[in-house]
């Protein structure tokens, strides 16, 4: 092993900004010490890792876990003082939510009938009632809840953080993005991408489902005619960097054929549950034979799992997907809200309250923060002449669990019937600068300059919710 | 809005080690510092702007060698001429030289070699087409809307052919800017030619009409965003100012007030993001002489239809007498679009076409009756139904109150239902057509509507009669002989076939030089409402009207203009102005910054206060006058830098000099770079030579169709021959990444990107390595030099020839022979296409 020298130091600074990992690279040129995580963080983090579950179209905080029991009590009244025309038009009357509500978990939480598994974890949980966010559109919400902004083309939350911290381990992507079974979310790319960071930050797209593309060895090649293409093709990139003196940027490219062909082994490992046991299976409800999509959902959750597992920084599990007719692909309860929540509900519930479950027995949790939202909430009234409500970005539910936060907790609140966060009001922005700081980072100094702006996740908005903190 | 603290540096990204980098925090400057900055100053130099392009060059190196050699660094010898011309044709033309004209330029021992060779690759269109690209970055161009439904925009691409095609005519920069502001002003010659320009305006994302919530906050904010992004992209792409700071507060770096951003608003309030009718060129004449050639076309194969057969009592003959022999060929079935009656010759002075029955039931629709006189020795046929020609016509009855639909129309030699006739009797009626005298026909013509659009009220059974005197009809044609199928079958004749053929490729013409097109190049209200000063940007706290201005730091007059073309374009008159500061440097910087990869300035789009400051602070005014002292000619500029010996330079590291200046900053040599997406793209399919050069159009795409409402881009695994054009005719997806080069650091078109990352990663490596792209031009590539039986170091040779523009050295050769033994010239081929070689800039 050469001695570690000031070029070498700054070749590795380099590969580990690159996402490449700074493992075993066995170029003849250059040793690089082994090393984890080589990017700073700015204090002690509080959890390493950050696993998401995304519910897209809305959810309803009413049907799910925002218990009013005002709302309830004025079913069918019409409301005082509330908006009449909201993102679809006009409005009808209040609407009680169409579950019941009843208490879970030692703490007694109030939470409705929709998603029974999560409610019995409450203890592990600590809802924020009181999220605002800035739009009440489905695109730009998505956008702000993944990005920070309304509009197109800014970082994602995961972009900054591989950008911040850099990645785990040098055979699989230091992001990953498992899109739901039915397909992408509506902002689709804008939930997990680069946006003006290099591209490398981005979320690598796959699932249980669908494989990374361009993995597998083309159709038609042979495993050793790949092998020794591989072979030829590092024989003559050596000779080109002899003659560029090992130009860092010829190197990284030659590491980074390396590191795609351990990926090439080890992401169909980790995709193939072939080896999880039947009660992991039963657990999450990937033998439901009865629900193909909850079974999906399901083995996309377990993969998630897995991923956490091996260290991956950031998992982000989509469930729902792009509009494919009003409220069939997505949470997007405008017209029938009842029957179309009772086709979503156990998609979601049991195998998200599994991964809780199974992140905890495995010690997991203690690491990694859970991190479940949506991009905006719905009306307490239902449209009128409908039975499902509208967009409403003044008030909804998220929650976290795991590393980090107090559980069981309950944070911030709506007014009575649920329209409007009116104590401690959460913004996306401060939900942001929460998750970044349990990570580790300050949302006011992980910036990066563009085209003018020095531009953080939380534009220039942002406080760290203290009350939620363990 | 975030802006960056002034004693930030740009560079230092990641994990700020200044602290607070924002707005709110950051210090204000006076308002006397900030009009003192040095992209504010004069344009101004004390070296020659004009002469001959190798004097000029050298004012290019002297002024880049007094910092290199103020830094004890020397510049690199030239590079040999391999390198330069692969250098030449990827830089200015995004693909390598072919063989060929590397083996030209190689062995051209004239002094002028160089020379030549530079105008050749800045005369070539496919300079326009590179260029190109780098424009379409920075006004963050797409072929959709963006956000959630991202909706196609099938008519932008006019914009992106109008942005190349300017750059091959080398439009002069101050009207190539000024026709994006301001072009398609009413009543401008220029408006054919440049309508298209202003598809800049709105060139950025925008939430369609109907995903905007209907309650007053959404739509007011969706307004501001469209009005925003129009403000944005001007400030950033023409003048480096990062005016979109200035919508919640007075811009903290740079002088321009808050009140300076909702005077741009102001100026452009009236723009709108939709698409408008591109106005036709006269082709007056061109149409006149496609009808005259369809209509002979039609009357030569109107000869091939059978002649009506009318029994005595109207009915087909056959169906009386199954004895007649033989059976008479049935007529085709009648069409909404045109029917031919073709009759024996009969002399006549009237005509009627009685309507039977409809096929819908309704009103039955003629669009025009034409009758045809037979030709003669001594006159051509004609249509003697025109009223034009002398003929009147009489109904027995017409639709009430319709002016579309009135009997003077069945004979005005005007197609269409707009244009047509229709009974007031359901299923029935007739007109009587009297011709200016007694006449000789054989043909009677007639539709319910020749332009395709309507085939309800269509006359399915029907007689044709005439006369010589009122009242005496003779039935001379019915719909009984016509089969009764959907279509008609094809001509059995071959001459039939072939005028068919002629006739539908002649239609074809008709009907594109006829088709109303449109562009997305924005609509313009003329009389806009007032813009208002929003109160910390929200658009529900409007305050004081605004009138349209230009930012008053520069002092320039007030627009007083209420046309709204004519505030647009006093503002881009004012850009334009040779007075501007800033127009010209900011223009010049972007052409160095792809010449090298990175400009003096290194924040192209913010030559404000908190961008960077040039490194060759007198280069950059020199140049920016040389512009303007050549009629703002890019081409000359380019000329220029391509001559120099800096751009000559060799690009060897040299490790005393890495220690000094490891970024190059000082241009001690040239600096290699990974090429952009496009660039690697069309370069594999030049080098198999599956490359298929066609210019402009709508352009094809990298994505599987799909029409789901909420657009799912699902990145295409087969590529057909319609998609091995260059990339900059690939539709450009905005947020989505095209499967295989789109991991290039391809920008997303969610905001402008005036510079590129160059990132490295593993999934480049995988896309490059397996798609199905690579593997098929490997498989062309290889198929192409098997043409010719070669021996296996031959067809070695020959494949590092047409990738790498070289021979392979003997151990190249012998390790790739190898391969190629065993595996065959394809695996060959797929490992130089990821050469680290094939995808740097040398």
């Amino acid at each position: 092993m050469k001695p570690v020298s000031s070029e070498n130091l700054n070749r590795r600074a380099f590969l580990s900004k690159l996402g490449l990992g700074v493992g075993a690279l066995s170029l003849p040129e250059i040793t690089i010490a082994s090393g984890r995580n080589a990017q700073g963080t700015h204090h002690q983090p509080r959890a390493k890792q950050l696993l998401m579950i995304y519910c897209t179209g809305a959810l309803s905080q009413l049907e799910t876990f925002d218990y009013k029991p005002q709302l309830i009590a004025r079913d069918g009244k019409p409301f005082e003082g509330g908006p009449k025309v909201t993102f679809q038009g006009e409005n009808g009357n209040l609407a009680a939510p169409r579950f019941a509500f009843r208490p879970r978990g030692e703490c007694g939480k109030m939470t409705s009938d929709l998603l029974p598994h999560i409610g019995a974890l409450a203890d592990e949980i600590c809802f924020i009632h009181s999220m605002k966010s800035k739009t009440n559109t489905h695109g730009s919400g998505e956008n702000v809840m993944s990005t920070g902004f309304r509009l197109d083309g800014f970082p994602s939350l995961g972009a900054w953080l591989t950008y911040a911290l850099g990645s785990t381990r040098d055979d699989l992507p230091a992001y990953v993005t498992i899109p739901d079974p039915r397909g992408v979310p509506q902002a689709s790319v804008n939930n997990w991408g680069p946006g003006f960071l290099p591209t490398m930050f981005q979320g690598t797209p796959f699932s249980s489902t669908r494989p990374i593309r361009n993995l597998a060895r083309p159709n038609g090649i042979s495993e050793t005619s790949d092998r020794q293409a591989r072979e030829l093709l590092r024989n003559l990139n050596e000779d080109h960097l002899r003659r560029f003196k090992n130009d860092d940027k010829l190197l990284a490219r030659m590491a980074s054929h390396q590191l795609a062909e351990k990926m090439q082994r080890s992401i169909p490992e980790i995709r193939d549950l072939s080896k999880e046991p039947a009660s992991v299976l039963s657990l999450y409800g990937a033998d439901d034979t009865s629900n193909k999509t909850k079974a999906s959902f399901a083995r996309n959750c377990i993969l998630a799992r897995r991923l956490i597992e091996k260290g991956v920084r950031f998992v982000q599990v989509f469930n729902g997907a792009y509009a494919m007719g009003e409220g069939v692909g997505n949470w997007d309860g405008h017209r029938f809200l009842e029957k179309q929540y009772k086709i979503h509900g156990p998609i979601l519930d049991q195998p998200v309250a599994a991964m809780l479950t199974d992140l905890k027995r495995r010690g997991l949790l203690d690491q990694t923060l859970v991190v479940f939202c949506t991009e905006f909430g719905r009306m307490p009234m239902f449209q009128k002449g409908a039975t499902g409500r509208d967009h409403n970005d003044d008030g909804f539910t998220c929650w976290m669990a795991g590393a980090g936060v107090k559980a069981p907790f309950t944070y911030g609140a709506t007014d009575e019937f649920g329209y409007r966060a009116v104590e401690n009001v959460v913004t996306v922005h401060d939900f942001h600068a929460t998750i970044l700081h349990i990570l580790g980072l300050d949302h006011e100094r992980l910036t990066h300059y563009h085209d003018g702006f020095t531009r953080r996740l939380t534009d220039v908005h942002g406080r760290v919710v203290g009350d939620i903190l363990a | 809005m975030p802006c960056t603290s002034a004693n930030s540096n740009p560079k230092q990204s990641g994990i700020a080690s200044f602290g607070l980098a924002m707005c709110l925090a950051a210090p204000l400057l006076a308002q006397t510092s900030r009009t003192q900055h040095w992209s504010f100053h004069p344009v101004q130099t004390t070296e020659r702007t004009t002469g001959q392009i190798t004097e000029l060059a050298e004012i290019l190196d002297t002024l880049i060698s007094k910092r290199r050699t103020a830094a004890n660094l020397t510049s690199s010898p030239p590079a040999d001429r391999h390198t330069l011309i692969r250098r030449l044709y990827l830089d200015v033309h995004g693909l390598p030289p072919t063989t060929e004209q590397i083996a030209s330029f190689v062995s051209d021992e004239q002094p002028d070699a160089y020379a030549r060779l530079v105008d050749q690759v800045l005369t070539s269109p496919r300079y326009g087409e590179r260029w190109a690209q780098h424009w379409l970055d920075i006004v963050r161009y797409a072929d959709t809307t963006g956000f959630e439904v991202n909706t196609p925009r099938a008519t932008a691409w006019p914009y992106r052919d109008w942005v190349i095609r300017s750059l091959n005519n080398d439009l002069p920069y101050d009207k190539f800017v000024f026709e994006q502001i301001a072009g398609n002003a009413p009543g401008s010659k220029l408006v054919h030619d440049h309508v298209a320009a202003t598809g800049f305006l709105v060139a950025g994302p925008a939430v369609l009409v109907g995903q905007i919530g209907k309650d007053e906050p959404s739509r007011r904010q969706a307004q501001q965003d469209r009005l925003d992004e129009i403000i944005k992209a001007t400030g950033s792409t023409f003048l480096g100012l990062t005016v979109g700071c200035a919508r919640c507060h007075d811009h903290k770096f740079d002088p321009v007030s808050q009140k300076d951003y909702y005077a741009m608003q102001a100026v452009f309030a009236g723009v709108r993001y939709e698409q408008r009718p591109i106005p036709k060129a006269d082709n007056t004449h061109q149409l006149a002489n496609i009808q005259a050639h369809i209509a002979s076309l039609q009357q030569q194969l109107d000869a091939f239809e059978p002649i009506a057969i009318v029994s005595q009592s109207g009915k087909r003959a056959s169906k009386q007498s199954q004895s007649t022999p033989p059976v008479p060929q049935l007529r085709r079935p009648v069409t909404a679009t045109r029917n031919i009656e073709r009759l024996k010759p009969i002399e006549a002075r009237f005509l009627r076409f009685k309507v039977l029955a409809t096929n819908s039931g309704h009103e039955p629709c003629i669009d025009e009756l034409e009758v045809y006189s037979a030709t003669s020795d001594t006159s051509p046929s004609k249509n003697v139904a025109l009223a034009s020609a002398g003929a009147r016509a009489t109904s027995s009855g017409n639709y009430a109150n319709n002016p579309k639909h009135r009997l003077p129309h069945i004979h005005d030699n005007k197609y269409g239902n707009g244009r047509s006739w229709i009974s007031n009797t359901k299923g029935s009626g007739w007109v009587v057509i009297e011709f200016a005298n007694q006449v000789i026909i054989d043909r009677v013509v007639w539709g319910r509507d020749r332009n395709r659009r309507f085939s309800d009220r269509l006359a399915t059974q029907y007689e044709i009669a005439v006369a010589n005197e009122p009242g005496k009809w003779q039935i001379v044609s019915t719909s009984s002989d016509r089969s009764s199928g959907k279509s008609a079958p094809p001509h059995p004749n071959v001459q039939a076939k072939n005028l068919t053929r002629d006739l539908g490729a002649a239609e074809s013409k008709f009907a594109a030089l006829t088709k109303q097109s449109f562009v997305f190049a924005g609509q313009f209200t003329p009389n806009p409402k007032p813009a208002h000063f929003l109160y910390r940007g929200n658009p529900m706290a409007p305050r004081e009207v605004i009138t349209p201005a230009i930012p008053s730091v520069f002092g320039a007059p007030r627009i007083t203009h209420t046309v709204e073309h004519e505030r647009r374009a006093a503002f881009a008159r004012w850009i334009t102005s040779e007075d501007n500061p800033l127009t010209s440097r900011v223009i010049s910087n972007r052409i160095w910054q792809h010449h090298f990869g990175i400009g003096l300035v290194d924040t192209p789009s913010d030559f404000g206060a908190a961008g960077q400051k040039p490194s060759h602070p007198k280069l950059l005014n020199w140049m920016a006058r040389v512009l303007m002292d050549s009629n703002w000619s890019l081409k000359h500029l380019h000329r220029i830098i391509l001559s120099s010996a800096t751009y000559r330079q060799g690009s060897q590291p040299r490790s005393n000099a890495l220690r000094t200046d490891s970024t190059n900053r000082l241009l001690w040599r040239f600096t290699p770079r990974r090429l952009e997406a496009e660039v690697i793209r069309d370069s594999v399919l030049a080098s198999s030579g599956a490359l298929d050069f066609r210019m402009g159009g709508p352009g094809f795409s990298l994505f599987v169709p799909n029409t789901n409402y909420v657009r799912v881009y699902v990145p295409k695994t087969k590529w057909t021959p319609d998609t091995f054009r260059r990339m900059i005719y690939a539709h450009k997806v905005r947020m989505e990444q095209g499967g295989v080069f789109g991991a290039f650091d391809c920008p997303d078109a969610g905001q402008m990107a005036p510079k590129r990352s160059r990132s490295t990663t593993a999934l480049q490596s995988l896309n490059l390595f397996n798609s199905t792209f690579i593997i098929q031009q490997a498989e062309i590539l290889a198929r192409d030099i098997d043409t010719t039986k070669r021996s296996n170091a031959a067809r070695v040779r020959q494949a590092f020839r047409r990738v790498l523009g070289r021979v392979p050295s003997d151990s190249e050769s012998r390790k790739s022979t190898d391969l190629v033994a065993k595996h065959g010239l394809s695996a060959l081929c797929r490992v130089l296409f990821n050469t680290n070689e094939f995808l740097v800039l040398p």
